[in-house]
């Protein structure tokens, strides 16, 4: 374990770690764009550089910190006024033909380059010839939009799809100051299901997603933890909505409770720092017309009344059968292992299957099962296959994906869903339940580790949440059994 | 199926001389085979290629348009390359590219409407000591002079 | 004559590079002796001892670039000639590819065997033609002599040797980038650390060396250390290939050995400046050297020391005369031109930098100049200094500060009249007479 020195004080290292790591794990801030932790080191943006004193009487050097192995003893200066001298030219050289487009550019408040300019340099650009242009709005996919000028070549881009989607489908085209990003000729990047990773990486505003584009200022909005249910990885991730403190009066209501975006939140323990594609569709589903209205029979009825027939239906049922949601979080299908545990057979369903073609399952994060709690639900209630008894008399529904037409013919169905279906006006009763976004639980993924997501949005008064109803429906059973 | 593909007995010999695990090595070599077969690297050469290489297809996209002798498009039967560096330019090159670019009617990195010649500039080509040169197609002409272009032009058909 | 020769020592003659005509002048008989009686160790003892530095530009020490590959680690070695020869000015690379090519794959049999080499590449850029088959042509008559491949000489000691032709790239002259070009590539330069010598040609230990550089290989192992100190000077043993052109009575290609006095050369040697004018300056070794002007190298001996103490260096050999009357400005517009179009635009500041300083110096010479804008050329070759992947961000700023340096009333006489104080001449009267006369 070598021990060195940053601007002064001892700092440990492992052995193998670049100065910028040991840096980086010992809360010293070097300047970065082009190295990532994740990614190969490219050593191309020249910001990181640092002073190390010489030894014996020789001449302090200069070199980058991403590429520099540490030694036993030496000593760095992260700060020093050489290091800011070097740091000065290079954002001179970073800026000369970066377009000032803050005004109109997504990135402006999540920036890095405006953050290093901000705190590094501030100078005007002593250029006296123009800017050189390049390609303004490039298609790179049907998701993401490329804007050459803004690009700073860092290739960060590059090596996410040679090192981790494995996609191969980004490089750099020509050379010196005409070089330029491009997606291979083949359309592999609107294959690659993690392609939007690179907007994430992207340290200035040339990588942007297209469904984000001008929607919001990022400071107007807050970053909500949730956990993604697109399959049983269960990334961490952000959604973000705008802030209540700056809420659109005139527009849309719905515009304040929507999901502006979704952005991987960093989790060492599940995805690192990537989501795939669909984690960031979430709106996808989130947002799909709501079911909030309780029927009886296909008609309309108040909430109350709903439970009290379900409720009904459930005492007098001989052999009850439940198919079990897989969506459902830790605290309901405890609930719900409570309530119905007893008296119901019940079966773990199945909600989501993968969509045609849809990737099954990688080696990165990608998994078969599409769906966020199938540990936690097989874990309460068997994980051989089932089926419903064919002489179930009543079939308790949860969640999505049930077929009526395979349920034994003469059963009533008592069915609770969130989504507007055609099935819930076939069910005896249907009672809308609540999303993850409308209350706070944890999945647990296929591994076993449990993530935590929180409510961006309050339910609607004619939804229930699954938890506390499941205790009401099952009121009268207790007492007959 | 590529109408390149009668070189891969060739490409196969090419790789006998690497050793093991330096298939990608050979891609600036058949880059250069195809373009000296085609006139230039089509779309399909590539497609073909990246299968029989095994190397990824923005490694060879990349590497077209990083080298200035590959082509991804036709140009002129006769490709006049003339060196405007430092040499080349204190014993006239300038001169004589306004010339060329006069007598032919079209400027450096045009081709002439008949498809004859293209004229391009192109930087030092080591051949200092005999300047002004000026390379058509694989050929160095050295110690060239408004006449000897003429002289030279006549005999390429 | 330039001193004693080591390398232009036969006639050159339209068969004098063939295989036979080159064992009548005691090819190979060199490389019999390393193969059947020398260890590697010693082979590269040899070298080291000889003290002799690359030819390509750098001037490293090439015993000492050896000695960090470890024999019998268990790895492939790669050994790479770099023949990329593209810093304007330089072609005495080519005089080797094209009259002596056996000399260099001799010395490269030589270097591979005290190197642990199994396979080698000659890297040659992609516009050599001639110098290609003339390279290739040597290759393959070592190959059917049984002096490449397999049990070379009825010995252990195989080796394969590939010439790679480059396809049009400057910074491909780089080592690594040289090598990341080999791999199939575009010609990115690589970050040190890890030394090639320690991870190169797809991360195995790989030593680049000029084609110069290793054609005085065979010579050194021949004559033994002590023999070839004999020629040069200390600091600077044996000689140096020298590409004369430009303003020059006789361009060509010399052998000057090292400690020679630099005025008699350009004065005598190479006939003077062209049509009997006053030589305004020099660029001794490539354009990315600083020049030097008349004055500078009235006494200067040619060799390494000397020549850093006026403020240059050696550099690749290839020299520039420029003659009185010649416009510095316009001249700096074609080098920088030059850079712009080459830079591989991997690193910030020559990325940026390369683009900065052709578009400002286009604006003087446009006559649209500011004075600033001379602070600023010098500004940006300082930004480039040491701050970049490769050593092409420093050649643009050496070229830059060491013309202005010299020559800064030219750039201020532009600017203030928005004309060249030499009415934008890069040739010499001679030559305008010459032409119009023909």
């Amino acid at each position: 374990m070598p021990d060195f020195f940053i601007n002064g004080q001892p700092v440990s290292a492992a052995k193998g770690q670049t100065v910028m790591q040991a840096a980086e794990a010992n809360g010293f801030f070097i300047p970065t764009f082009c190295w990532h932790p994740h990614l190969s080191v490219s050593g191309n943006c020249r910001i990181c550089v640092v002073e190390v004193e010489g030894e014996g009487g020789g001449g302090s050097w200069m070199e980058i910190a991403c590429n520099m192995p540490v030694t036993e003893g030496m000593r760095v200066l992260t700060d020093s006024e050489a290091v800011r001298a070097r740091r000065r030219e290079t954002l001179q050289f970073i800026l000369l033909n970066h377009p000032v487009d803050c005004g109109i550019c997504d990135k402006a408040g999540e920036c890095t380059l405006q953050d290093h300019h901000y705190e590094l340099n501030g100078l005007p650009s002593v250029s006296t010839i123009p800017k050189v242009h390049a390609t303004k709005y490039f298609d790179l996919s049907s998701r993401i939009v490329l804007d050459n000028e803004r690009c700073i070549v860092c290739s960060r881009c590059v090596r996410f799809t040679r090192e981790i989607s494995k996609s191969n489908a980004l490089g750099i085209q020509n050379r010196g100051d005409s070089s330029l990003v491009r997606p291979v000729e083949n359309s592999n990047f609107e294959a690659d299901p993690y392609s939007d990773n690179v907007i994430d990486i992207c340290p200035v505003g040339a990588l942007l997603s297209k469904q984000f584009l001008h929607k919001a200022r990022v400071w107007y909005l807050k970053a909500t933890p949730s956990v993604c249910p697109g399959c049983s990885r269960g990334c961490t991730v952000d959604l973000w909505h705008r802030k209540a403190e700056w809420k659109l009066n005139a527009l849309d209501p719905r515009e304040n409770t929507a999901i502006a975006r979704v952005t991987p939140r960093e989790n060492p323990a599940v995805n690192g720092p990537w989501i795939c594609n669909k984690g960031r569709d979430l709106a996808q589903i989130f947002e799909r017309p709501r079911a909030q209205q309780a029927l009886l029979k296909g008609q309309p009825a108040p909430l109350a009344d709903a439970i009290a027939a379900a409720r009904r239906l459930i005492g007098e049922a001989r052999r009850p059968a439940a198919l079990v949601s897989n969506w459902g979080s830790n605290e309901e299908l405890a609930a719900f292992k409570a309530a119905f545990g007893d008296r119901f057979e019940c079966v773990v369903k199945s909600d989501w299957h993968a969509m045609p073609g849809e990737r099954l399952e990688d080696e990165l994060l990608i998994r078969a099962d599409k769906n966020p709690n199938t540990r936690m639900a097989q874990q309460l209630f068997g994980d051989e296959p089932r089926l419903v008894p064919v002489d179930a008399d009543l079939v308790l529904v949860w969640g999505e994906g049930a077929s009526f037409a395979n349920l034994p013919r003469g059963a009533k169905i008592v069915l609770l869903g969130s989504y507007l279906a055609p099935e819930n006006g076939h069910a005896e009763v249907f009672i809308p339940v609540s999303i993850q976004t409308e209350r706070a639980g944890h999945y647990t993924n296929f591994a076993g580790v449990v993530s935590r997501f929180e409510p961006i949005v309050r339910k609607k008064d004619g939804v229930a949440h699954a938890e506390q109803l499941f205790a009401q429906l099952a009121a009268t059973a207790e007492a007959i059994a | 199926m590529s109408s390149m593909q009668h070189l891969l007995p060739e490409f196969e010999q090419l790789k006998k001389r690497y050793p093991a695990g330096f298939e990608s090595s050979l891609t600036l070599p058949c880059l250069r085979r195809i373009q000296k077969e085609r006139g230039y690297v089509a779309d399909e050469d590539i497609d073909w290629l990246v299968e029989y290489l095994g190397v990824p297809r923005i490694q060879v996209e990349e590497v077209l348009s990083f080298y200035t002798q590959y082509r991804r498009a036709p140009i002129g039967r006769w490709h006049l390359q003339t060196c405007r560096n430092v040499s080349c330019s204190m014993r006239g090159a300038e001169r004589l590219i306004d010339h060329l670019a006069r007598r032919l009617g079209i400027q450096p990195g045009q081709t002439t409407p008949d498809g004859r010649f293209t004229l391009s500039h192109v930087e030092c080509l080591g051949s200092c000591g005999t300047a002004p040169v000026v390379m058509v197609n694989d050929t160095y002409h050295e110690n060239m002079s408004a006449e000897k272009v003429d002289a030279l032009l006549e005999q390429l058909k | 004559m330039t001193g004693r020769k080591l390398l232009m020592s036969f006639p050159v003659t339209p068969t004098s590079h063939l295989l036979s005509e080159v064992r009548a002048r005691g090819g190979y008989e060199t490389l019999k002796k390393v193969l059947t009686s020398m260890t590697p160790e010693q082979v590269t003892k040899e070298v080291t001892a000889a003290g002799i530095l690359g030819h390509g530009g750098a001037a490293f020490p090439v015993g000492r670039k050896w000695s960090v590959v470890h024999l019998n680690d268990g790895q492939p070695h790669y050994l790479c000639a770099n023949a990329d020869e593209g810093e304007p000015g330089t072609f005495k690379d080519r005089w080797i590819l094209e009259n002596a090519p056996h000399q260099l794959v001799e010395s490269m049999l030589i270097a591979a065997y005290a190197l642990q080499v199994r396979n080698a590449f000659v890297y040659i850029r992609g516009e050599f033609d001639l110098p290609y088959r003339r390279l290739q042509g040597a290759v393959d008559e070592a190959y059917a002599a049984g002096l490449l491949g397999e049990k070379i000489l009825g010995t252990d000691f195989s080796l394969d040797l590939v010439v790679y032709r480059g396809a049009g790239s400057y910074v491909c002259g780089e080592a690594s980038a040289l090598i990341t070009s080999i791999e199939g590539k575009k010609g990115y330069p690589r970050n040190r650390p890890p030394r090639l010598t320690v991870r190169g040609l797809y991360q195995r230990p790989t030593v680049i060396n000029n084609v110069e550089t290793l054609s005085n290989v065979e010579i050194i192992v021949r004559l033994g250390a002590e023999e070839f100190r004999k020629v040069g000077i200390a600091k600077s043993p044996g000689t140096q290939l020298v590409s004369i052109s430009g303003h020059v009575e006789k361009p060509g290609v010399y052998e000057v050995e090292y400690g020679y006095p630099l005025a008699k050369f350009i004065y005598e040697d190479c006939g003077g400046v062209l049509g009997g004018k006053g030589l305004k300056c020099i660029i001794p070794g490539g354009i990315s050297t600083k020049v030097l002007t008349a004055a500078d190298i009235a006494t200067v001996t040619y060799d390494h020391k000397a020549m850093e103490a006026v403020g240059s260096q050696v550099g690749s050999g290839g020299m520039v005369v420029i003659a009185e009357g010649t416009c510095m400005v316009r001249l700096l517009q074609v080098m920088l031109r030059f850079y712009h179009h080459e830079s591989c635009g991997q690193c910030t500041p020559c990325r940026e930098g390369m683009g900065w300083l052709h578009r400002t110096i286009d604006r003087i010479v446009a006559g649209k100049g500011r004075p600033e804008e001379i602070d600023t050329l010098v500004r940006i070759s300082e930004a480039n200094d040491g701050t970049t992947i490769c050593g092409m961000g420093d050649a643009a700023g050496y070229a830059t500060v060491g013309i202005i340096a010299k020559y800064r009333d030219e750039f201020e006489y532009y600017i203030a009249n928005g004309r060249s104080k030499n009415g934008g001449r890069l040739e010499v009267d001679a030559i305008e007479r010459e032409v119009a006369h023909a």
